[in-house]
């Protein structure tokens, strides 16, 4: 069935065994992207990608930051991203995260956010899921500074 | 023990410091206790693999050392390589935090066991009971349902042939023959040897206790992956829900037990 939908939108999982195996060619960093999409509005939490794994929920702006994204956060993970202070209809977004928890069965959450205070509006709806999800699983969140270092990384209490 | 200072970390650190006692005292200077320790097999280079000093600590202390194995070297000290952080030190992993907080417990039974020593009479029911409650308390609590995470998940992620973990299991051995002998003491009516292993366990445990919160969970936390720091918690849940509510029972017999003696919770178990 070809797909008849926006391109954007549609559901791509790229894991395979080699992609992470793959020699590094000098000059060159391989993604380390496994799906599409990876907006959190786009996202199925239920897509297979999802189903047991360690998820990293990132706001837009820190794969730019942050040199090392790819090797050092991606690598192994499901992803979403999402920017708290200019994307629309955020309580689908707790709704989405909490999905994660009770019925994909996520493994761990990290929560990527940048260090500017309109950036913890992102921990803060991944609070507020985890705290109404029935099932816990442990939660990090990593702080990155506008110059590309990590601020803070810590396990929060659940 | 006559050898280089490069072959020396390769030695378990009772013999380096016996061969060489003003290294216990270096080791000290750094607050890594490894004089008192009763088991002393690790080898000096995961010691100080584990501790993970700051760097300019760690050369200092190094070149102290060698100076003590080698007076009159002059060649540098080499440095470890430092290992990346898995979790980029990310403090205190969720199912680590949970082992920590049933330390607490143990520790606060542990603060008890003078009091019972000084005031149960093995003569008595009541006595002999409250000594057996006790050893109730460190087998279910402590032995079963601490350890069935501990030993038999945590441990698990790690290589067996770590001396550090084999130190670990040989204080948990010593533990249960403690506990062995203060029940062969309590059937005897034995007063003297169940407080003599009574007092040996609870100072086993604090020492014990102090080794893995400070020193032993902070390098393993610091070694485990996301994923594994996933799984270990669902393994741990799964314990918590196999266990039911006899932990919480057993909590509940240390807490009365301090209301009703009015033994406030020590600080390091608070």
């Amino acid at each position: 069935m070809n797909f008849q939908g926006c391109p954007g939108s549609k559901m791509m999982d790229l894991r395979t065994p080699q992609a992470a195996a793959e020699p590094v060619a000098p000059g060159s960093a391989p993604s380390q992207l496994r799906q599409w999409p990876v907006q959190l509005h786009l996202i199925s939490p239920l897509a297979p990608y999802f189903k047991g794994a360690d998820v990293v929920l990132t706001a837009d702006c820190v794969a730019y930051a942050l040199g090392g994204y790819h090797t050092d956060h991606l690598q192994d993970k499901a992803i979403a991203i999402a920017c708290p202070k200019l994307d629309s209809n955020q309580e689908v977004y707790v709704d989405k995260i909490r999905a994660w928890f009770d019925d994909a069965n996520i493994n761990t959450l990290t929560v990527m956010i940048m260090e500017v205070p309109c950036c913890r509006g992102l921990s803060a709806l991944a609070r507020r899921a985890m705290e109404s999800a029935t099932r816990k699983v442990p939660v990090k969140e990593i702080i990155v500074g506008i110059n590309g270092e990590i601020r803070q990384s810590e396990w929060l209490t659940l | 023990m006559s050898t280089s200072f490069e072959m020396s970390l390769d030695h378990p650190i009772k013999d380096v410091i016996a061969a060489h006692p003003p290294i216990g005292v270096i080791l000290g200077d750094f607050q890594i206790g490894c004089v008192d320790c009763s088991v002393g097999t690790c080898l000096l280079k995961d010691i100080v693999d584990i501790h993970h000093l700051e760097p300019e600590a760690e050369r200092d202390m190094m070149e102290r050392i060698a100076r003590v194995v080698e007076p009159g070297r002059t060649a540098p000290v080499p440095l470890r390589k430092r290992r990346p952080f898995a979790t980029g030190q990310a403090g205190t992993s969720p199912p680590i935090r949970k082992l920590m907080t049933e330390h607490r417990w143990i520790l606060r039974w542990a603060a008890l066991i003078p009091h019972v020593v000084e005031r149960a009479d093995l003569a008595t029911a009541e006595g002999h009971q409250l000594v057996l409650n006790g050893v109730e308390f460190i087998r279910s609590y402590a032995d079963q349902f601490h350890h069935a995470k501990e030993e038999d998940i945590l441990f698990g992620y790690f290589s067996p042939d770590m001396d550090i973990l084999k130190a670990m299991r040989t204080d948990h051995e010593t533990a249960r023959g403690h506990v062995r002998a203060i029940v062969a003491a309590v059937e005897q009516r034995d007063a003297t040897a169940a407080g003599k292993h009574l007092l040996a366990y609870a100072d086993l445990l604090r020492d014990h206790i102090r080794k893995e919160d400070e020193i032993l969970y902070p390098w393993m936390d610091r070694l485990l992956l996301d994923a594994q720091v996933g799984q270990m918690y669902a393994q741990f849940a799964e314990v918590d829900r196999h266990f039911g509510g006899l932990p919480q029972q057993l909590e509940q017999f240390v807490a009365k037990l301090e209301t009703r003696w009015g033994i406030p919770p020590p600080q390091d178990a608070s």
